[in-house]
């Protein structure tokens, strides 16, 4: 037998108003639902304090559906974090491309831990996969590459390289009318000759 | 001139000209006599044409004749290859004067080396 198609708003809108007649409460809460979606977290699935005892533990783990061994919590030292699980500083560039994800864009599965910083690292902010070359050559090839040309450009300006010309020779006193030069003032006379 | 510039450069650091410094000789010295350069454009024509200071030396007046002739001959752009020549030309002569005068000084202070080395040997 195939279920008939039912028109679900219909279903819904029906339900409400028997349990309007009902008159269970009174004011808004008779018209709102007495059930809340599955999306949001459950009273006894938020983080709570430090936990100490390895019972505490062992349930802190449960709760964030983490394996024992794995679970470890901060550091208590008053920065509030309570019994939130530390998780690897890896951002989401790192898990697997290919793996089919529940959430593809996030590379995350339904009820796994997230991160403190999940928000950080996911694949349009900050990416902590490894570099093609270890950081220290990347450091030796940038610097040593500019420490050379500021090298160079010093030895280029101590030793220059010129043509074997003579500076070029200008009219009218080197263009010193020209160059904004005080037309009361008389300038400094400049003759160029043939050769 | 045509000599091996850069053996030059290292073995002769005494006597190459340096451009950064002014050159030192008597512009008359040597020469029995010397013309002054002429300059044919006045100012304020190169005024008018509002010629980059660049473009303001001893060639300025072929500069003005070709600028002259391409804009009569717009959109006929071929049309002034004489003018663009005898700019060409002047500006070529300009270079190789300069070259002269790099080369004059180079002898004359090769000349003042050896006169001093003379001088001390005397």
């Amino acid at each position: 037998l195939s279920p008939q198609p039912v028109n679900m708003a219909g279903v819904g809108f029906r339900r409400w108003a028997q349990a309007l007649s009902k008159g269970k409460g009174s004011g808004i809460s008779a018209l709102l639902s007495g059930c809340r979606a599955a999306s949001g977290a459950s009273k006894d699935g938020l983080p709570g304090p430090y936990p100490t005892t390895p019972d505490e533990k062992a349930a802190a783990a449960k709760k964030y559906n983490m394996r024992v061994e794995d679970y470890e919590p901060y550091p208590n030292n008053g920065e509030g974090y309570g019994d939130y699980p530390k998780l690897p500083d890896r951002s989401q560039h790192e898990r697997d491309p290919w793996y089919q994800w529940d959430h593809p864009d996030l590379r995350r599965n339904w009820g796994e831990p997230m991160h403190w910083n999940f928000d950080m690292f996911i694949r349009n902010r900050v990416d902590t996969s490894p570099s093609p070359v270890s950081w220290s050559t990347m450091c030796k090839q940038l610097f040593g590459f500019i420490g050379f040309m500021l090298f160079m450009f010093y030895v280029g300006e101590k030793i220059p390289a010129y043509q074997p010309v003579a500076p070029k020779q200008y009219p009218y006193n080197n263009l010193y009318l020209e160059r904004g030069g005080d037309p009361e003032k008389q300038p400094e006379e400049v003759k160029n000759y043939e050769i | 001139m045509g000599a091996h510039l850069g053996r030059r450069y290292v073995t002769e650091t005494g006597t190459e000209p340096d451009p950064a410094r002014k050159y030192e000789f008597d512009p008359q010295f040597g020469f029995p006599e010397r013309n002054e350069r002429e300059m044919v454009a006045s100012q304020e024509q190169m005024n008018l044409a509002q010629l980059p200071l660049e473009q303001r030396d001893y060639c300025a007046q072929y500069l003005l004749k070709l600028m002259k002739c391409k804009r009569d001959n717009w959109p006929n752009f071929l049309a002034c290859k004489h003018e663009r020549h005898d700019w060409d030309y002047c500006e070529h002569q300009d270079y190789v004067m300069r070259m002269k005068e790099y080369e004059r000084e180079r002898r004359l202070q090769l000349r003042k080396k050896r006169v001093e080395a003379q001088a001390e040997a005397a």
